[in-house]
């Protein structure tokens, strides 16, 4: 990692239009969360906020919309505006270039989703505590972000694309062929997370079940960050002028 | 010849230590050449690389800075590949042509962290030494997003020579600078060169390369048209043939007249117009006056046929 290079990404992403936007975003799970609570709607508490709150509304919808927006921002917008060549003229190694964006891309979507978790459980839950709930999705929150933003890091040295590549990969494979095709499930950084957030939940399955177990989900997450982090930096030490613009 | 050596040179002595070679270098995209076995070494000095847009300039400067692989030869500076060698950033400076920068950064700090990404040992120190050089002081602490094309530029060199590399390549360097801006730089990189830099920029303007680079490589159509020292380039331009379009009051009878001159070796009668051919430029524009006056005919335009870049580097590949 390069604290330089850390230090000139967090100020890109702040600085940037998409970053406020997403903020707004991150607010409507807990706009919802407050609009089912004051409505006096009765289905079960526990079993709409950890599945279709937290399951599908933030970690099937925030989480990869966040990752896939700062995870293609942090190099993606280098590679597009041309100020990729100050950063890749230097005697850094490539994988350190990677790895200090990666970590930004991964500090700010964690953040980002992390309030909106806590915050829109905190409003729907009668305990915070209950079932290890927010527990389980706050590190499947933190797990889903590294490997989604390692994904989309990748995308963004592959291509120029990135994001409409990200959306078809969250939208289409992960919303609809996953669903159709259960053994698709490998290949979803959703289910990972979700599967994750099943191994730390105590509640009962009737509350919240998901379709990995969590041992094979962290498997996943450690095989497929590695994976991505890793052909990204040969990727970029193969990065010639003119690609990815 | 004393930094430029090509392999089409014909007199060139062999330099003590090339900072720069390129050996049979090709890069193709798909069917497209855009640089077709070029070979040539560099040693300390300025060299401008010089040629119509759309030459294969650009592509040649990015294989020098490790952004291209060579599809065929060996580019190697200071004596390693440049391809996939992060390390030699450490001792060269690249200028890129995109005139884009950080535009949040002030201009202190787009160099301030340059000096970090080297790892200089006081990054301020050095940043400072560096605006000082450009003449950028007075606006460094201003958003760079806000500076001028030809302020931007500055800042891109400063970024370039804050670790005060032994080799520096510049894109269209002089691109939106003004004549002072110009002059200013052009300063610079004269000293850096006496004090030893190797420096290598690229430029579609004759005169810019003129007045800067003692050596040059003609690039026509991804081909190494000519490489030397520039006043023996100059002297290939300037004796070329040249052809020169006359109106005149009586064009037969000037034609007749022409004939007869050593400069002119044809002359053509053509749309109510007179088409000569002259191998001396210089002597023929001095001498139709007189021949006119002489013949007792009166001329009304005289202009040359082509003077544009474009048709004296073609002359220079067909030559």
């Amino acid at each position: 990692m390069n604290a330089a290079i850390v230090g000139l990404t967090v100020r890109q992403l702040l600085g940037a239009k998409r970053t406020m936007l997403l903020v707004l975003v991150a607010l409507i799970p807990v706009v919802i969360a407050a609009i089912r609570r004051f409505s006096g709607n009765d289905v079960d508490t526990d079993h709409w906020t950890a599945t279709t709150l937290l399951g599908q509304l933030v970690v099937g919808t925030l989480l990869p919309l966040g990752a896939l927006i700062f995870g293609t921002a942090t190099l993606g917008s280098e590679f597009e505006d041309g100020t990729a060549v100050y950063l890749l003229s230097k005697p850094i190694a490539r994988w350190r270039i990677v790895a200090s964006k990666l970590v930004v891309a991964w500090g700010a979507t964690s953040l980002l989703v992390l309030v909106s978790t806590v915050a829109s459980a905190a409003v729907s839950l009668e305990s915070v505590g209950e079932g290890a709930i927010l527990a389980g999705f706050v590190i499947a929150v933190v797990l889903g972000a590294l490997v989604y933003c390692s994904f989309f890091v990748l995308l963004s040295i592959l291509t120029s694309r990135a994001l409409i590549v990200g959306l078809l990969y969250v939208f289409i494979w992960e919303g609809v062929l996953t669903r159709l095709f259960g053994g698709l499930r490998i290949l979803s950084v959703r289910k990972y997370a979700l599967g994750v957030a099943d191994q730390i939940i105590t509640a009962p399955s009737t509350v919240f079940e998901a379709d990995l177990g969590g041992g094979r989900a962290m498997f996943l997450i450690v095989a497929v960050t590695a994976l991505t982090f890793v052909y990204a930096a040969r990727r970029l030490r193969s990065w010639e002028i003119g690609e990815s613009t | 010849m004393s930094a430029a050596q090509a392999a089409t040179g014909d007199s060139a002595p062999e330099a003590p230590a090339a900072a720069i070679e390129v050996v049979n270098v090709s890069r193709w995209y798909g069917n497209i050449v855009a640089v077709n076995d070029i070979s040539f070494s560099l040693g300390p000095g300025i060299t401008g690389l010089l040629g119509p847009n759309g030459a294969g300039k650009s592509t040649l400067l990015h294989m020098l800075s490790g952004f291209l692989a060579p599809s065929a030869g060996s580019v190697r500076v200071l004596g390693e590949p440049a391809w996939q060698n992060e390390a030699l950033y450490a001792r060269v400076g690249l200028v890129p042509e995109r005139e884009s920068v950080y535009p949040f950064l002030s201009g202190h700090d787009f160099v301030l962290l340059s000096a970090r990404l080297h790892k200089l040992p006081d990054p301020r120190a050095a940043a400072a030494k560096a605006i000082k050089e450009v003449d950028l002081e007075p606006a460094q602490h201003r958003a760079a997003g806000g500076y001028s094309k030809g302020m931007k530029q500055r800042l891109k060199v400063a970024a370039a020579i804050v670790h005060e590399p032994p080799v520096l390549l510049l894109d269209e360097p002089f691109n939106g600078a003004d004549p002072r801006q110009r002059l200013h730089m052009m300063d610079m990189l004269r000293r850096m060169a006496a004090e030893g830099t190797t420096i290598v920029f690229s430029s579609h303007i004759l005169e810019e390369v003129e007045r800067l680079a003692e050596n040059v490589l003609v690039v026509v159509s991804g081909r190494l048209a000519a490489a030397g020292d520039f006043r023996h380039i100059r002297r290939l331009m300037t004796d070329r043939p040249h052809t020169f379009t006359l109106r005149t009051s009586d064009n037969r009878r000037l034609a007749a007249a022409l004939v007869g001159d050593p400069a002119v070796f044809g002359v053509e009668l053509q749309d109510g117009a007179l088409s000569v051919r002259t191998s001396d430029f210089a002597a023929f524009t001095l001498a139709v006056a007189k021949v006119a006056k002489d013949a007792d005919v009166s001329l009304l335009e005289l202009r040359p046929t082509d003077e544009s870049l474009e048709s004296v580097f073609s002359y220079l590949v067909n030559r």
